[in-house]
């Protein structure tokens, strides 16, 4: 039955953002431009050592600043002391050891944040400083101090599909790392958390997952939920690294103390500190294949960083196995994936997700596996590609269009890019490194599958009110939900399915809080898909109300007749809505139908390096992408070339530098990412493959791209240059030095 | 941030005295470093002089060809200038390439000279730095190294000087002009920034209460051939791994006239006097270039982080002095 | 100390300011105008970028000192009333807004590009805006959005 309309800026439109023109003004308000009467400032003492004991802390000098309004420590903290996303095995300020340099241990409030800077530099702490873990492998196999009280695996996931230890004529293996990125969101973390007298708390905060944010920070406050409230403030940007608290207790703890509004904004050294980064790995592969290139085989070790605390490292590491041998089909997979506590920076969500570092690892495979067997890279991604109804290394049979063949060859079949003849699009571009002398052209090509939604059991839905009422002589849909808008456009996604299935053009979206039911994260591509899923069910509520005040049921809805029929009645209906189940994945073959959906990408990269200088330029990205259905096909553009960008910057620049668990770049004049000059234009293909388990046949957009750009863009200059290149980021160094 | 009072200056002698009274006291140009620096608790002076209303604003052509440049002109300004595009596009090249159009905008040709490293122990107040805290040690030995010197560097410091500016400056014999209360002297750029040594707090050879008032370059006619490269981790807005500042004569296939420097190897720009005594009257060949270029960089000293660093410079010393043939040859 | 800046063409004296305090601080706690953003603070993102005297420049690091008597426009002076500037209506036309942090310092410095050069080619686009870092776009509709801008 289809009752929708057409209606201007409906799905399938390209309807401008709500928030467009506020945020082009400076109007929009973000959570750092939060302002409230008498509101103080909160800062956070953290730990300069990766791993140490406290042995006494002293706030005595600090109480004495003029100007201060609190200092708190862990004694301070009203409930438990403990907190995390999957796994509660974090505090909310260190008691007696530290885990990673940056670990919160002590807050101060004060009237001006210099002077609560400056109180917090008098907080005297006494730190038995103990040689930190660092090596992922060693505490993978019990060769380290265990971290925490169960050891320092975090989980550990096999994957064994179909016959083991079978036999191939072409082997070809590897050993491969990924550094650890940053998701360098622009607007720092910040909040402003305002007492009541009751003793409950508003934050108003920029997050992924308002809900998740409120147990966890309602545990650690020592309160009920209902007491805790939170309002999404404007985001600046989240990428997965705002799914983990930052500063959400610390500020309602010193506004609960203080009994004053508590602001805190991080500054961009803190905002390293003070979120979960992207786990690097380290992954060993051996693939074996027939002579014709098709594969018998895939082993795989891939060890993933959690570091200092567990925050979604479990996700993360099923993700990694359970997609460890990409879109392709395999009869025999042996796949083991560790994710291990190390007195490294904690590691959590960045998009992509586990996937973006399996996916260099299977793709650097694929192209070696083509020179072993002498296949161009497309031909033996072509002869391997899975297609609807083939079974992943889980068991599960992918039951929607799986169109990787067709995505590579679109890729592929586009037309190169001429050399270029300005400055700017050589290697090294303005910085006059070259003018053509000693620049040597490559392609590469990378393709991607990332599920989509949240996995393995989780009970992954979401909840929307939409509250019909005709306002002025004007039918008026308002839309309530806690899915966050960091950025990607959800709000205007709403509007649009709104639009679509109501006919209505005035959509307002309400401040997103939690005083509606949870709406589950803004992250693993799940909103347009869950949310939207949610949205279109309670406006089937609404409508099936209408249709029984107009008393029948079929015919398209039209403006006139919302407002003739509703008169001043309010129709107002909640939903909570579900994807269909998945399962746990066994936990000694890795078997089961842990993934709702998944989605495929495809890039190629033409890149010019200057092989004498080592410098790259990444001349054109090409990318197709199934969508199922595009809600928004610019939005969707967008995201598509965001997220390029972002594995171009993990390709060649970006990488939080370690050494000894310290962070030696939180700058952003020393952790570098993409400018307009180092990003190149792009082609997109956008595929419509509808998933019919989906709404609307939607697939999630925002992941897929992240993950195929880079192994597309190091394929490339692997092409231009010869070297073997098995690390990212590729720095000058590597491709120059001699092999 | 500490504490520290403000005090603005209108004229170059109310500058120095304000300076010469206060010794813990600094002057304020663009402030696109020292601001920086002030609020990561680097630099903590109890005075400001604020010198940006200074009139020291002047790129003006000088009687014997050389152009005198004002310590406040802001580096977008300069390098735009006519004076500078025409005789010395080295200068411009190298101020265009350092940071953003925004910082540019802000900076100032003394402050560029004196602007401090971007060594990461250095910003890094839990970290040893003999630059930072004398005598503490220097974390970047043995650490994360990557971006370190090369040249000069002591067993005290491995730090860098971050200016392309200077680079430039350094090739083209520029003169520092810098006054206190004391009166006016006149600085060698070459002499101007000094090697880490023994005190690596001390980067230059400027007295605590001087102001620098200005640049003057000479005249160089063989700098209209000339070229600046800079090699980094970015397409743009990325401190140098390797820069090279050149300018080249070739008369027949001989090389008549010569002047390098490279930046981001050392404590200072780095005047290549041996790569320029073995080109002087060499034929302008590759195998020139090559042996020239190791001459320079066999005194080069380097960690397994910056090893890379010695044939990076060594190819783009080569790979410049290439095209400024080719480029003399056009022309 | 007191501070005088003309912001947005009205002039505004500022008391109490502490020295260490930057013109971002001022303009965004001092003189409610949050537009201008923080997330560096360091000169290292754009996005803070305003006119000073004419002229673009982080404002994370200006000393509130230095901006004594100087003439400040930010993204909240550029709008007539309600109607946006071609800079920020090509911004909202062209997609070329996600998370919108990056955009106010973005508008700025487009909007010195289109006034100095009121047909930019792309690498004119490239290098002028190379000092204000995007993380959500790909920059791809912002160099739509600043081309739009220039044909309207």
């Amino acid at each position: 039955m289809t009752t929708t309309v057409a209606t201007q800026g409906g799905i399938g439109t390209n309807a401008q953002r709500p928030d467009g023109a506020l945020k082009a003004r400076g109007e929009f308000a973000y959570s750092s431009d939060l302002w409230h009467e008498d509101m103080v400032w909160g800062v956070t003492l953290r730990s300069p050592h990766p791993y140490a004991r406290i042995t006494s802390i002293d706030i005595t000098e600090a109480l004495r600043v003029p100007g201060v309004q609190a200092v708190l420590t862990h004694e301070d903290v009203p409930g438990t002391n403990i907190y995390g996303l999957e796994h509660p095995d974090q505090p909310v300020l260190a008691e007696d050891v530290v885990r990673y340099q940056g670990e919160p241990v002590a807050l101060v409030a004060a009237d001006h944040p210099e002077t609560a800077r400056r109180a917090m530099k008098r907080i005297e702490v006494a730190y038995e400083v103990l040689p930190p873990v660092v090596n992922t492998e060693d505490a993978a196999h019990g060769r380290a101090e265990p971290l925490h009280p169960n050891g320092n695996v975090v989980r550990h996931v096999k994957v064994r599909h179909g016959p083991q230890d079978v036999r191939a004529d072409v082997v070809v293996t590897g050993e491969y790392e990924v550094g650890m990125q940053d998701q360098a969101f622009l607007g720092p973390e910040s909040g402003l958390a305002v007492p009541a007298d009751d003793g409950s708390v508003d934050l108003y905060i920029a997050t992924q997952w308002l809900h998740a944010d409120q147990r966890q920070i309602a545990v650690a406050l020592g309160l009920p939920p209902e007491k805790v409230r939170l309002t999404l403030s404007g985001v600046g940007g989240a990428f997965g690294g705002r799914e983990d608290l930052s500063m959400q207790v610390h500020a309602c703890m010193l506004a609960l103390r203080t009994g004053k509004p508590v602001k805190m904004v991080y500054n961009r050294e803190e905002s390293f500190y003070g979120h979960v980064h992207r786990h690097p790995a380290r992954m060993y592969y051996e693939h074996g294949a027939t002579r014709n290139g098709k594969i018998v085989y895939v082993k795989a070790r891939i060890y993933l960083d959690g570091g200092a605390y567990a925050s979604s490292t479990g996700a993360v590491v099923a993700n990694a196995a359970t997609l460890g041998v990409g879109p392709y089909d395999v009869p025999s997979v042996t796949v083991d994936c560790w994710g291990v506590y190390t007195n490294n920076p904690p590691c959590g969500a960045m998009r992509g997700f586990g996937a973006v570092q399996a996916a260099f690892a299977y793709e650097s495979q694929m192209d070696r596996l083509a020179d072993a067997v002498g296949l161009d890279p497309v031909e033996v991604r072509i002869r391997n590609a899975m297609s609807e109804g083939a079974v992943m290394p889980t068991g599960q049979v992918v039951d929607s269009p799986a169109p990787v063949v067709e995505l590579l060859t679109l890729v592929r079949d586009k037309p190169l890019p001429a050399k270029g003849n300005d400055l700017t699009d050589m290697p090294g571009g303005v910085s006059n490194t070259t003018h053509g002398e000693g620049v040597v052209r490559g392609v590469g090509y990378g393709v991607s599958i990332k599920n989509v939604g949240f996995s393995d059991s989780f009970d992954d839905y979401s909840t929307v009110r939409v509250r019909l009422s005709v306002i002025g002589g004007q039918a008026v849909a308002s839309v309530h939900t806690a899915a966050v808008e960091v950025g990607q456009g959800l709000v205007t996604v709403l509007q649009q399915i709104t639009r679509t299935e109501l006919g209505v053009d005035v959509v307002t979206i309400e401040p997103m809080d939690t005083s509606i039911g949870d709406a589950g994260s803004t992250s693993a591509s799940r909103q347009t898909y869950v949310t939207g899923g949610a949205l279109r069910a309670a406006c089937a509520a609404v409508r099936a109300a209408l249709f029984e005040r107009i008393g029948h049921t079929d015919l398209p809805l039209d403006h006139d007749k919302i407002v003739e029929v509703l008169g001043t009645d309010v129709i107002d209906e909640v939903v909570e809505w579900r994807h269909r189940p998945t399962y746990r994945l066994d936990p000694e073959t890795g078997q089961g139908n842990a993934h709702v959906q998944y989605a495929f990408a495809a890039h190629r990269a033409v890149v010019d390096v200057d092989v004498e200088l080592g410098l790259v330029k990444v001349v054109e990205l090409v990318c197709a992408q199934d969508v199922g259905k595009a809600i928004n096909p610019e939005a969707v553009l967008g995201q598509i070339q965001g997220g390029t960008a972002q594995g171009l910057g993990l390709a060649v620049m970006e990488e939080i530098q370690l050494a000894d668990g310290k962070i030696r770049n939180p700058s952003f004049t020393d952790y570098l990412i993409p400018t307009v000059l180092d990003m190149p234009p792009m082609v997109i293909d956008v595929l419509e493959r509808p998933d019919p388990h989906a709404p609307y046949g939607l697939r999630g957009v925002g992941e897929p791209p992240t993950i195929s750009s880079t192994p597309a863009i190091v394929a490339a200059i692997r092409a231009a240059t010869g070297m073997a290149l098995t690390r990212v980021p590729v720095r000058p160094e590597h491709i120059t030095e001699t092999s | 941030m500490k504490s520290f009072a403000y005090v603005s200056a209108r004229d170059v002698p109310t500058a120095v005295s304000a300076i010469a009274g206060s010794p813990n006291a600094k002057f304020l140009g663009g402030g696109t470093n020292l601001v920086d620096l002030m609020r990561g608790n680097i630099e903590q002076p109890d005075t400001i002089v604020d010198i940006t209303r200074l009139p020291l604003t002047g790129v003006d052509l000088l009687p014997d060809g050389g152009v005198r440049i004002g310590a406040l002109v802001r580096n977008s300004h300069l390098a735009a200038h006519p004076l500078i595009r025409s005789r010395y596009p080295v200068l411009s090249q190298a101020i265009l390439l350092g940071a953003s159009a925004q910082l540019r905008n802000m900076a100032t040709v003394g402050g560029n000279l004196l602007q401090r490293t971007r060594c990461l122990y250095f910003y890094d107040t839990a970290a040893a730095c003999n630059k930072r805290a004398p005598g503490s040690g220097c974390d970047a030995i043995g650490g994360f190294n990557r971006n370190h010197a090369i040249l000069g560097v002591s067993d005290n410091c491995l730090a860098t000087h971050p200016s392309d500016m200077c680079v430039a400056l350094a090739m083209l014999d520029a003169t520092v002009e810098v006054e206190s209360t004391r009166g006016v002297r006149r600085i060698p750029m070459n002499e101007f920034h000094v090697l880490p040594g023994d005190t690596p707090h001390v980067e230059t050879s400027l007295a605590a209460d001087e102001l620098v008032t200005a640049v003057e370059l000479p005249s160089v006619a063989v700098a209209a051939n000339s070229r600046y490269r800079k090699v980094r981790d970015r397409a743009s807005y990325a401190f140098a791994l390797v820069s090279v500042a050149a300018a080249l004569e070739v008369t027949g296939t001989t090389v008549t006239q010569v002047r390098l420097a490279l930046g981001g190897v050392s404590a200072k720009p780095w005047r290549a006097t041996k790569a320029e005594e073995v080109l002087l009257g060499a034929p302008a060949t590759e195998e020139s270039f090559r042996q020239a270029a190791a001459a320079e960089l066999a005194a080069a000293t380097a960690r397994p982080g910056n090893e890379f660093k010695i044939g990076l410079a060594e190819r783009t010393i080569v790979a410049v002095l290439r095209e400024l043939v080719t480029k003399g040859d056009a022309a | 100390m007191r501070v005088n800046i003309t912001v947005n063409g009205e002039a505004r004296q500022v008391d109490d300011v502490w020295p260490g305090e930057s013109l971002l601080y001022v303009l965004r706690e001092r003189l409610g105008l949050p537009g201008s953003k923080n997330a560096c603070e360091q000169g290292e993102c754009g996005s803070c970028t305003v006119y000073m005297d004419g002229t673009p420049v982080c404002a994370c690091l200006v000393a509130a000192g230095q901006a004594e008597g100087r003439e400040v426009r930010t993204v909240e002076g550029l709008a007539s009333g309600d109607t946006l500037d071609r800079v920020q209506q090509a911004f909202v036309d062209a997609g070329a807004v996600q998370c919108g942090f990056c955009t106010p310092g973005l508008v700025v410095a487009a909007h010195d590009l289109l006034t100095r050069t009121p047909q930019p080619s792309d690498p004119e686009i490239r290098e002028a805006l190379a000092g204000n870092l995007c993380r959500c776009t790909g920059y791809e509709k912002i160099l739509d959005a600043v081309r739009m801008a220039a044909r309207s």
